[in-house]
């Protein structure tokens, strides 16, 4: 960043000194951690995490952390803690700490500071809503909130490209102006994927230990968001310590994200430093593991049977594997005829040909158009 | 933006209220006089007003939020609406798009938005099928053809940028044309066609009138984007193919208006009755990816790859989806593609504003955190009245399902791109009583 060359500042541009947001998802489903107790208790795992996110911050000095859990019965932030008091200094200046609250005595102060706050409010969070979670929560309750903790890591990443823009404003006042002239800050909630290098940097890392055979009703809201991030280009990256996802895998595939299933868990850490830590533009450059057969199998409503061809309603797009009993889609209950993309039959092409020949004999009429009827 | 959001609230209230409510009231008035022209006569130096400290800033925030807001207020009541769309975009090539009004040429920008409108369009409706045409010297001349691959139609409409736009446009062969493309398809999807249209005549070689009813038979829908003004053979057009309902056409006012309009057209229509579109079971194949260890040509491009997706009635190897086989004719989607289209079925229920009563139950918006101006003195509430409708006074925007309040971007941001709502999302719904209200809907689709 100091560069003494101002020749070498020009050429290598902006581009290098845009810094990258990752916003961690962690799985804290207790009865996914629990199968896991033997390999690598929660604590453990949280330690890891939190020397990859300081590997992530001592990258670049303008990284950006975020960490959401996504419990079993609620979403909620671990880091920013926005539910905090208004802290006296706080400004909206962009400054990367969030949360400007700081206990004064603390043990460590000869740490970096941005590693101890995150460091701090992690656990801190983590604890209040591990003590928070009483024992009904969890009966019959196995699944995890996937979808709200996506949506919480969307909505932060949104306000802080937005206010990175404005921060840096150059970069994008000249994407505003291509946008279309004069339409002022509208230009940049359309949302549009251009001129990628100079942007903040997000990407979404997902550390999921449940299975998702229950986030059936989920299905909805997380494919969303999926496409919320395809569309942002924000890659989804999947790190995979138990259970099976399917709809991480198309996740991860949709958004070109790195998704790796952990065959040895205890070497999370290794995991994540080798996979995980590049962010998109050094991604570029390196040979990324990818998973090959994503799983894209559309199972049908009726049956919830595996189908490889398959009938779908043309009002709701309801999938069935056979027509459903009397014609009446199950979903919405509209009679449905079947059709086999039929193409149109003899006599209506019949018909237009005859149009043809008015509109020929049409032609030969000069211009008398009568005046502008009804 | 935060901070402003906080100046605004105070500012416009002190002044000048009456300036604020002739904004309001005046250009609607006036919308309905004259027929769509409010343009003429609106004074947009009266929308500006001078803040405490002298400057107008904290007013442009405000209009910009309202604007934001407005865009964002439309109606959610899940219609059925016509996902499989078949869409002809018929784009004025005559000389009067060499017109500059509209920066840098009416030519230019047209085709700059139409391919942000084919991205945005297959963005929105992934299984629907779009063909490009252009009326240029009378003639109306294919620029692609119908096909749901979006490359195909951005590399045509790119090749026109090389050529100058010349002639009369007629709208009677674009019609025609048209129509034609669109005879082969199938009942169940909509049969559409868009016009982008700069000029103020039509050079046709016989009766429009007669186009206009065959395209009423054939149940096809016109929509035009006006260039220049209004003219009355479109309005008729747009009126009668779409049963009476005026507003397919619009004449955009400047740059930004334009490009609104077009994008309009990217959400899928209401369905207007059941007879419009015969609804059907469309037989649809999930094709699974494959890798090959040596390249072999693909059906669709006949191009040497290793990856594709093998069509599950006949094997011919495909390079993209959604496609049509192009040896058996099935067409092979992916169920990721069909739930693209889901959140037009079951769309976010809108936000609403919170009055200053009821704010202090947040400080900060509960998606990103973002500090709320706080609660003022129970004698301004009253000042702050009189804003544009549908704008929060206290900045806040409750959800009405969970409760929760949130700021501007992200009710933008979760209405136009997630389609999620962050508050009901993060709490498991059987707790959550009210929050069941639009949670029937998504259930019944996946039960």
């Amino acid at each position: 960043m100091n560069s003494v060359d101002a020749s070498e500042h020009y050429e290598l541009g902006a581009t290098d000194l845009s810094p990258s947001l990752l916003t961690i998802i962690i799985d804290t489903n207790p009865h996914a951690w629990a199968l896991l107790e033997d390999s690598l208790p929660l604590s453990k795992a949280i330690a890891n995490i939190l020397v990859f996110i300081n590997a992530h911050l001592a990258c670049n000095y303008a990284n950006e952390v975020a960490v959401v859990a996504s419990h079993s019965q609620k979403a909620a932030w671990l880091y920013p803690s926005h539910n905090a008091p208004r802290g006296p200094s706080a400004d909206h200046d962009g400054d990367v700490a969030m949360n400007g609250a700081t206990d004064a005595q603390l043990p460590e102060t000869n740490k970096y500071r941005p590693f101890r706050l995150v460091e701090e409010q992690v656990t801190r969070n983590l604890k209040e809503l591990m003590d928070s979670t009483t024992g009904d929560d969890l009966r019959g309750n196995m699944s995890t909130m996937l979808a709200g903790a996506l949506t919480l890591a969307l909505s932060h990443t949104n306000r802080r490209t937005l206010a990175w823009a404005e921060e840096h404003g150059g970069a994008n006042a000249e994407d505003t102006a291509a946008e279309g002239n004069g339409n002022g800050g509208t230009a940049t909630t359309r949302y549009s994927a251009s001129n990628e290098d100079e942007r903040l940097q997000s990407r979404i890392l997902v550390i999921s230990v449940s299975g998702s055979t229950d986030a059936a009703h989920q299905y909805i809201p997380v494919m969303n968001s999926i496409f919320a991030c395809q569309r942002l280009s924000i890659p989804i990256d999947v790190c995979k310590l138990s259970g099976d996802a399917v709809f991480l895998q198309q996740a991860s595939d949709a958004t070109r994200g790195i998704y790796m299933a952990l065959t040895e868990p205890r070497g999370l850490l290794q995991y994540l430093m080798m996979a995980f830590l590049p962010d998109q533009r050094s991604r570029r450059h390196l040979v990324l593991p990818t998973r090959v057969d994503v799983d894209f199998r559309a199972a049908c409503f009726c049956h919830r049977r595996v189908v490889d061809v398959g009938f779908v309603c043309s009002i709701c797009l309801s999938i069935f594997c056979e027509p459903p009993p009397g014609g009446d889609c199950m979903t919405c209950g509209t009679h449905l005829e079947i059709c086999d993309n039929a193409k149109p039959a003899l006599l209506p092409r019949k018909k237009k040909k005859k149009k043809r020949v008015n509109g020929a004999s049409g032609t030969g009429t000069p211009m008398s158009t009568p005046t502008p009827g009804p | 933006m935060a901070d402003s959001d906080e100046e605004y609230v105070g500012d416009v209230t002190e002044d000048e209220d009456d300036l604020q409510v002739t904004r309001g009231d005046n250009p609607r008035a006036k919308r309905k006089q004259r027929g769509g022209a409010e343009w003429e006569l609106s004074r947009t130096w009266e929308t500006l007003v001078e803040g405490a400290d002298g400057t107008i800033n904290s007013t442009v925030e405000g209009l910009l939020e309202a604007g934001k807001r407005k865009r964002l207020l439309k109606d959610t009541t899940p219609l059925q609406r016509g996902i499989i769309r078949h869409l002809i975009l018929i784009l004025d090539l005559s000389q009067s798009m060499s017109e500059k009004d509209l920066r840098p040429t009416r030519y230019l920008l047209t085709l700059r938005y139409a391919q942000e409108f084919v991205r945005e369009f297959f963005e929105q409706n992934p299984i629907s099928q779009l063909g490009v045409l252009g009326l240029r010297d009378g003639l109306a001349l294919r620029v692609s053809d119908m096909s749901g691959n979006p490359t195909e139609h951005l590399a045509a409409i790119q090749a026109l940028k090389t050529q100058d736009p010349k002639g009369l446009p007629s709208l009677q062969n674009g019609l025609e044309m048209a129509r034609g493309a669109l005879f082969h398809t199938p009942s169940h999807g909509t049969r559409e066609v868009l016009f982008i249209y700069g000029s103020l005549l039509s050079s046709d070689p016989g009766d429009i009138h007669q186009t206009i009813d065959t395209l009423i038979n054939d149940k096809i829908r016109v929509g035009i984007v006006g260039l220049a003004a209004q003219v009355a053979i479109c309005r008729e057009l747009c009126t009668k193919t779409n049963g009476g309902d005026e507003t397919a056409y619009g004449v955009a006012l400047n740059e930004q208006h334009f490009r609104e309009l077009m994008m309009d057209v990217t959400t899928p229509p209401a369905a207007y009755s059941a007879k419009e579109s015969a609804s059907s079971l469309l037989m649809m194949g999930f094709p699974s990816r494959t890798v090959e260890s040596h390249p072999s040509l693909c059906a669709c491009h006949s191009k040497p790859s290793r990856g594709g997706y093998l069509c599950s009635r006949c094997n011919s190897k495909v390079c993209n989806l959604p496609a049509e086989c192009p040896s058996c004719g099935l067409t092979l989607i992916l169920s990721t593609h069909l739930a693209r289209s889901y959140h037009h079925l079951f769309p976010l229920i809108n936000w609403v504003e919170v009055p200053w009563r009821r704010a202090s139950r947040s400080s900060a918006c509960f998606a990103c955190g973002l500090f709320f101006p706080s609660v003022p003195l129970e004698d301004h509430w009253h000042m702050a009245e009189n804003q544009t409708k549908g704008m929060s006074v206290s900045s806040r925007y409750e959800c009405t399902a969970c409760r929760n309040h949130f700021c501007i971007d992200c009710d933008l941001f979760a209405h136009e791109v997630v389609h999620n709502c962050p508050g009901c999302q993060s709490k498991s719904t059987p707790t959550h009583s009210d929050a069941a209200k639009p949670a029937p809907g998504r259930m019944d689709i996946m039960a």
